[in-house]
């Protein structure tokens, strides 16, 4: 079953482009240098942002990203970035105010666009591997990994708990109650991702784990 | 003579944090390459005794003469002896995705044999031999998301495997699998040399594999013998909540 807002499984082995075929070093290391450098363009130079904000999305096309795809990632990230955006205006009275949130929303679209395109282009395997040749803490690294694994299971998780109440709704609920419902939806999804927690815990443990987190070499 | 017992339970009791004694008094002892099914009614206790085999409740206390209840191989299941105790005794979990936590089938299966300790290419050799056996040798680097249920067991089953257990505990190790990942699941584990102790609702699965059976209900062993004659008693099967399987009726 599609679903428009389903966890993205990012970049797969079979997926070639200009972009895939950078080494892996690269693309973490210029998607790195693209958020940095947004975030440290002045103010003043906006233009600059901008032409950031144009080689963000010509990279994006390089890599084979569609309009849609972006489109639909964009409607999630950028009512939130807005209503954030607005909060400098609303409590500093200084003149630069204005300034300062088309700022924020500049660098912050174009380090989430960049973002986008490291996930396009880069499989998640291949990027715990440059984590690790980077020395990176390996618990952040194996935070990442159960992440990855996690959300689509807690995600299936969900659209069980959204069918459920689905079949018993019968279309009649109004407004308030279906967003009563869904917040205990969020509610329920929680205690039950908890509760994974716990057995994912013992699996772990039966497996002989003693709080440190080895891995295997990538070279191997 | 008595054989020497491998899995040994002294009198365990269990009591849950929220007052529920889940397990009263339970003993046996299971020989070295016996399979013995652990059958009963849901909420029986099936599946806590099978977590202390593996030490992952917290210890029940200490008997007053001084004995820990659980045994594996003659060794205390409590803190000082559970990783010992765990390199000895594989736990296979009912659902592969508590079970299945890292991003890659490569990376879940060497997670045991890291933890032993073992150098990489040793790891490495038994991530293969553990995915040869369940028959999933090309799936190294997917992701568990993307395989069946069925394929997700038998990775869970490889990890097991790549730790190299002489004890296999399994959880509703059927649960949720089609009849062909069933028969699958019977032909791997009959060919597993150790000792297996299986929790499960699928008693024509228990006729194929087990040749011993402990009804469990209530906390308690209410019976315990070979596998076809306690399966086929109707009194038994009826007075703990279970039904006599088609192929034994009429016996």
């Amino acid at each position: 079953m599609s679903d428009s807002c389903s966890p993205d499984a990012g970049a797969t082995a079979s997926d070639t482009s200009l972009c895939h075929g950078l080494p892996a070093d690269a693309k973490l290391s210029l998607t790195l240098l693209v958020v940095v450098v947004s975030g440290l363009i002045p103010l003043e130079h906006w233009p600059a942002q901008g032409l950031l904000l144009v080689a963000v999305f010509m990279a994006l096309s390089l890599a084979g990203v569609t309009v849609r795809y972006l489109a639909r990632r964009l409607a999630l990230f950028l009512p939130a970035l807005f209503v954030f955006g607005l909060s400098i205006p609303v409590a500093s009275a200084e003149g630069l105010a204005w300034n300062w949130t088309l700022s924020l929303w500049l660098r912050c679209t174009v380090s989430f666009l960049a973002g986008l395109w490291l996930i396009h282009v880069l499989p998640l395997r291949e990027l715990l591997s440059v984590l690790r040749r980077w020395h990176c803490p390996v618990v952040l690294i194996a935070m990442i990994g159960f992440m990855y694994r996690y959300v689509f299971i807690l995600w299936d998780e969900l659209r069980r708990l959204r069918s459920a109440r689905d079949a018993r709704d019968f279309g009649g609920a109004s407004t308030w109650r279906e967003w009563t419902i869904s917040a205990q939806l969020i509610g329920l999804l929680l205690l039950r991702a908890m509760e994974r927690a716990e057995r994912t815990h013992r699996a772990m443990l039966a497996r002989g784990w003693d709080g440190s987190i080895r891995s295997l070499d990538d070279d191997r | 003579m008595t054989e020497p017992a491998i899995l040994e339970l002294r009198c365990l009791s269990f009591r849950y944090p929220n007052g529920r004694l889940a397990l009263r008094d339970i003993s046996c002892r299971v020989a070295s390459r016996e399979r013995v099914a652990v059958v009963g009614p849901s909420g029986a206790g099936k599946s806590t005794l099978l977590m202390h085999c593996n030490g992952l409740l917290p210890s029940p206390p200490v008997q007053q003469d001084g004995e820990a209840q659980v045994f594996v191989n003659g060794i205390a299941v409590t803190k000082p002896h559970l990783r010992e105790t765990r390199r000895q005794v594989g736990f296979l979990f009912q659902d592969p995705d508590d079970q299945l936590f890292c991003p890659t089938v490569r990376d879940d299966v060497a997670f045991g044999p890291l933890n032993l300790g073992l150098d990489q290419h040793e790891v490495l050799a038994r991530v293969e031999r553990g995915l040869a056996s369940v028959g999933m040798s090309g799936f190294t680097a997917r992701n568990p998301a993307e395989l069946s249920t069925g394929e997700r067991k038998r990775v869970c089953l490889a990890g097991v495997f790549a730790c190299e257990p002489s004890v296999l505990v399994l959880d509703e190790p059927t649960s949720n699998l089609d009849p062909r990942a069933r028969r699958q699941l019977l032909t791997i584990l009959r060919a597993f040399a150790g000792t297996l102790l299986v929790a499960t609702h699928d008693l024509d699965f228990v006729i194929d594999l087990c040749d011993r059976v402990l009804v469990l209900d209530d906390g308690q062993v209410q019976a315990d013998g070979p596998t076809e004659r306690i399966l086929s008693d109707p009194l038994i099967m009826d007075r703990h909540g279970l039904e006599v399987p088609w192929r034994l009726r009429g016996r």
